[in-house]
C-alpha cells in the first residue's frame, strides 16, 4: 500500500484509486444527467440505429486495442484494478434496485428526480453498463492475443458476459411484448403494449377453445366473528379436498360427496355442466374436543353462485376456497400474412413460435375461472435473442471450466477461467 | 396411508438424522482414532440417507417436487451440506469442517421442527416445467458449497492465517467457492432460459432475480480480488463472509423486503 500512496494520482500505472474515482465519477455524472433530464425514461435507439451503434462500439474497442494496447491506460482497463471498482459500482446500482421497488410510480421527489423506480432505464445504469462492457471487451481482446487454448475458460466467461450485456442493452428497444385478448370463436389480430398502444399484427389468432384443469379446492376453518382463517399453530391452515377423510385444526372431516361442477337446488347441490357451476362437497365434521358432529354442504361459489360455508359452532365455520388452476391451455387457429394456417395448443411453459413471434399463454378471466371464454395471450418478438442465447451458452460452458479447473494456478498462467 | 400426514412424521426422521449427526460430530471432535473416525463418517452418511429417504417419501406423497417452500429448500440444504461436509472430510480430512457443516445442517432441521410445514400440493402452472428441478437443486447445491466456504471464512476471521491454514482450509475454501460459483452461474442461467419459456422474457429484474444477481456479483468480487491478491487472506475471508450474508438475504431475506411484495418467485412460507 505504501508504494501506492507515494504515487501521484493519475500517474501511471493506475491502480484502484483511479478505478474508484472513474467509477464514482461515472455514477455521479449519470445521476446528474438523469436529474437534469427531469426524470426521463431512457430508451436505446431502435433497429437499425442500435445495430449501427453496436458495430461502431465494437469497432472503436478493437481500434483502441490494436493501436494503443501498449498504452498504460489501456493495459489498466484490462486489469482487475479497473474491474473491481467497476463491478462494485454496478453492484451498487443493482443493490439500489434490490431495495427500491421497481416499475411503480415514484413516491418521493428524489426518487422521481433520480429515476430510482426505473433504474434500468436511467443514465447512471446505462453508463456503468457501458463502462463494464468496455472493460470486458478490452480484457477479452487482451487474453485473445496471442490466442492460447489455456485461456478458453477465461474467454467463455468474459466474452459470454460481454455478449449478454451487449445484446440485452441494444436489443431492449427492439423487443416487443404485447397482450392480446382472445374470446372464444372470435378472430383477433390487434394487441396492446404496456402503455396501452394498439398494434396490428401480421398474425391473426382465433381462440377455438380455452381449457382449465383445476386442483381440487382447499378447505379451511374461519373465525365467525372476524372472518379470518383460524391459525393452526403453524401447521396446515388449508387442506386439499383430495381425500375422503382428514383432520383439520380441532376437527375431523369426512367427505361424503364431492361435485366438481354443481348448482344448488333447494338445500342440496347437484352435478351440472353449465357456465358458473361451482365445486361443492357434502361433509361430516366431528369436533375432536367434544365429539359433536355437524354435517352439510360447502361450496366455493363462482361468478354465478354464492359461496356456502358450514357453521361448525359459535366460533368456527368451514369454508371452501376457489379451486386453483393446475393447468390452463388455449387451442388456437393461427393465420399469418405469410400464408400459414395452422391449429395448435399452447399452455404455460409451452409457448408456440411462428414468423419471429412467440405466443405465450398469459392469463384468462380469473373471475369466471374454468368457465372463462377469454384467454389472454402474450406475443413476444425478440430479434436479438439468438445473440443473448449465444452469450448465455458461452457462460454456461465457462461455468464448466470453473468447475473443472477451479482457482487459477501459478499466478494465473494456467487455465484462468 | 391416506391420512398419513407426512410432516407429522418429520420429527421422527429429523430426530434420527440429528442424533446421527450429533454422534458423528462428537466422535470427529473427540477422537483421533481411525476406527472411531470411520464410525463418525458412517453415522454422518446415515443421517444424510435418512433425510433423503424422508424427501423421497415426501415427494411421492405430495406428488410434486418438494422444492417450493422455504422449509422444503432447508431440507435439501441440510442434505447437501452434510454431504459436502462428509466429502470434504474424505478428500481433505478436515474434521472441524464436517462438524461445522453437520452443526449447520442440524440448525436447519431444528428450524424446520420449530416451524412445521404445510404440505400444500398445489403447484402453479408456471412452476410446472422440466426446468424447475434443475434450477432449484443447482441453486441449493451452490448455496451449500458457498455456505461451507463461509464457515472457513468465519473461522479465519478470528485467527491470523498461518501457513497451515493457508495451505489447508483457506485453499479448500477457494475450491469450494469456485465450485459453488459455477453452480450459482448455472442456476442463474437456467433460470433465465426457463423464464423465457414461461414468461416471455429471460430477465425482468424481479426482486429475487435482482438479489440473485447481487449475490453472484459479490462472489465475482471475491474471485477477482483473490486472483489479484492471492496473499491477502484476511481481507479475502472478510469479502467471503459478507458475500454469504448477501446470499442469505437472497434466499430468506427477500421474502421480507418491501421491494419484493408480489414477486413471482419467493419461496412460500
Amino acid at each position: 500500500m505504501s508504494k501506492q500512496s507515494n504515487r501521484q494520482t493519475w500517474a501511471h500505472p493506475w491502480s484502484y484509486r483511479e478505478g474508484t474515482i472513474i467509477t464514482v465519477a461515472i455514477l455521479l455524472l449519470g445521476f446528474a444527467l438523469q436529474a437534469t433530464s427531469s426524470g426521463m425514461v431512457l430508451m436505446v435507439a431502435r433497429f437499425p440505429l442500435n445495430l449501427l451503434a453496436g458495430l461502431v462500439f465494437l469497432g472503436a474497442l478493437i481500434f483502441l486495442f490494436v493501436f494503443w494496447q501498449k498504452h498504460p491506460a489501456i493495459k489498466w482497463l484490462g486489469s482487475v484494478k479497473a474491474a473491481l471498482p467497476a463491478i462494485l459500482g454496478f453492484t451498487f446500482m443493482v443493490l439500489l434496485m434490490g431495495f427500491v421497488k421497481q416499475d411503480v410510480a415514484p413516491e418521493t421527489a428524489l426518487a422521481k428526480l433520480l429515476g430510482l423506480n426505473h433504474l434500468v432505464k436511467t443514465w447512471p445504469f446505462i453508463l456503468i453498463n457501458l463502462y463494464l462492457m468496455i472493460l470486458l471487451g478490452i480484457v477479452t481482446l487482451k487474453r485473445l492475443t496471442p490466442f492460447n487454448l489455456k485461456n478458453a475458460g477465461f474467454f467463455l466467461n468474459h466474452f459470454g458476459l460481454f455478449l449478454v450485456l451487449f445484446s440485452t442493452a441494444l436489443g431492449s428497444s427492439d423487443m416487443q411484448r404485447l397482450r392480446m385478448n382472445c374470446y372464444e370463436e372470435q378472430t383477433e389480430w390487434r394487441a396492446v403494449d404496456n402503455s396501452g398502444k394498439v398494434f396490428e399484427l401480421p398474425v391473426a389468432i382465433k381462440l377455438l377453445n380455452f381449457n382449465i384443469d383445476e386442483f381440487r379446492p382447499k378447505v379451511t376453518v374461519v373465525d365467525n366473528q372476524t372472518g379470518q382463517v383460524v391459525l393452526n399453530k403453524g401447521k396446515n391452515q388449508f387442506e386439499l379436498l383430495d381425500r375422503n377423510s382428514f383432520d383439520l385444526y380441532q376437527y375431523h372431516l369426512e367427505v361424503e360427496q364431492f361435485l366438481d361442477a354443481s348448482g344448488k337446488v333447494g338445500e342440496s347441490y347437484f352435478q351440472v355442466n353449465e357456465p358458473g357451476a361451482a365445486p361443492s362437497a357434502k361433509v361430516k365434521v366431528t369436533n375432536l374436543a367434544d365429539r359433536t358432529e355437524v354435517s352439510g354442504w360447502i361450496c366455493s361459489g363462482s361468478y354465478v353462485h354464492q359461496p356456502e360455508a358450514l357453521k361448525l359452532n359459535d366460533q368456527h365455520s368451514l369454508v371452501m376456497l376457489p379451486a386453483e388452476p393446475r393447468k390452463f391451455s388455449s387451442e388456437l387457429n393461427i393465420q399469418t400474412k405469410s400464408g400459414k394456417n395452422l391449429t395448435t395448443t399452447i399452455e404455460v411453459n409451452r409457448p408456440f413460435k411462428i414468423d419471429g413471434w412467440t405466443i405465450y399463454q398469459l392469463s384468462y378471466n380469473t373471475e369466471m375461472g374454468r368457465w372463462s371464454n377469454l384467454s389472454v395471450l402474450e406475443l413476444v418478438r425478440d430479434p436479438w435473442l439468438p445473440v443473448v442465447y449465444l452469450g448465455i451458452f458461452l457462460m454456461m460452458a465457462g461455468a464448466g471450466f470453473l468447475f473443472l479447473y477451479g482457482k487459477p494456478k501459478n499466478g494465473g498462467t494456467e487455465h484462468v477461467a | 396411508m391416506e391420512e398419513l400426514n407426512m410432516w407429522l412424521d418429520f420429527p421422527i426422521y429429523a430426530s434420527v438424522a440429528i442424533l446421527c449427526w450429533l454422534g458423528a460430530s462428537g466422535l470427529f471432535l473427540s477422537s483421533g482414532k481411525k476406527k472411531l473416525n470411520q464410525l463418525a463418517a458412517a453415522l454422518s452418511f446415515a443421517g444424510t440417507i435418512v433425510l433423503l429417504l424422508f424427501l423421497t417419501v415426501l415427494w411421492l406423497h405430495i406428488q410434486r417436487p418438494p422444492m417450493r417452500t422455504l422449509g422444503e429448500t432447508r431440507l435439501w440444504y441440510a442434505v447437501f451440506l452434510s454431504g459436502i461436509g462428509l466429502v470434504s472430510y474424505l478428500r481433505w480430512k478436515y474434521k472441524w469442517l464436517v462438524s461445522y457443516s453437520l452443526g449447520l445442517a442440524i440448525i436447519f432441521l431444528i428450524i424446520n421442527l420449530q416451524h412445521p410445514e404445510t404440505y400444500d400440493k398445489t403447484l402453479m402452472p408456471a412452476l410446472q416445467s422440466p426446468w424447475f428441478i434443475p434450477h432449484v437443486i443447482v441453486y441449493i447445491f451452490a448455496y451449500a458449497l458457498l455456505g461451507a466456504s463461509s464457515l472457513v471464512a468465519l473461522r479465519n476471521l478470528f485467527f491470523a492465517p498461518t501457513e497451515k491454514t493457508i495451505n489447508g482450509p483457506i485453499q479448500m475454501a477457494d475450491n469450494l467457492v469456485y465450485l459453488g460459483f459455477s453452480f450459482l452461474t448455472l442456476g442463474l442461467l437456467f433460470g433465465a432460459l426457463w423464464a423465457k419459456e414461461a414468461w416471455g422474457h429471460y430477465w425482468t429484474w424481479d426482486p429475487k432475480e435482482t438479489w440473485a444477481f447481487i449475490t453472484w456479483m459479490f462472489y465475482l468480487v471475491y474471485i477477482h480480488y483473490r486472483f489479484r491478491h492471492p496473499a491477502q487472506h484476511k481481507k479475502a475471508m472478510g469479502v467471503l463472509a459478507v458475500a454469504f450474508v448477501v446470499l442469505l438475504i437472497c434466499w430468506f431475506g427477500v421474502n421480507y423486503l418491501p421491494s419484493a411484495q408480489n414477486s413471482v418467485h419467493v419461496y412460500s412460507q
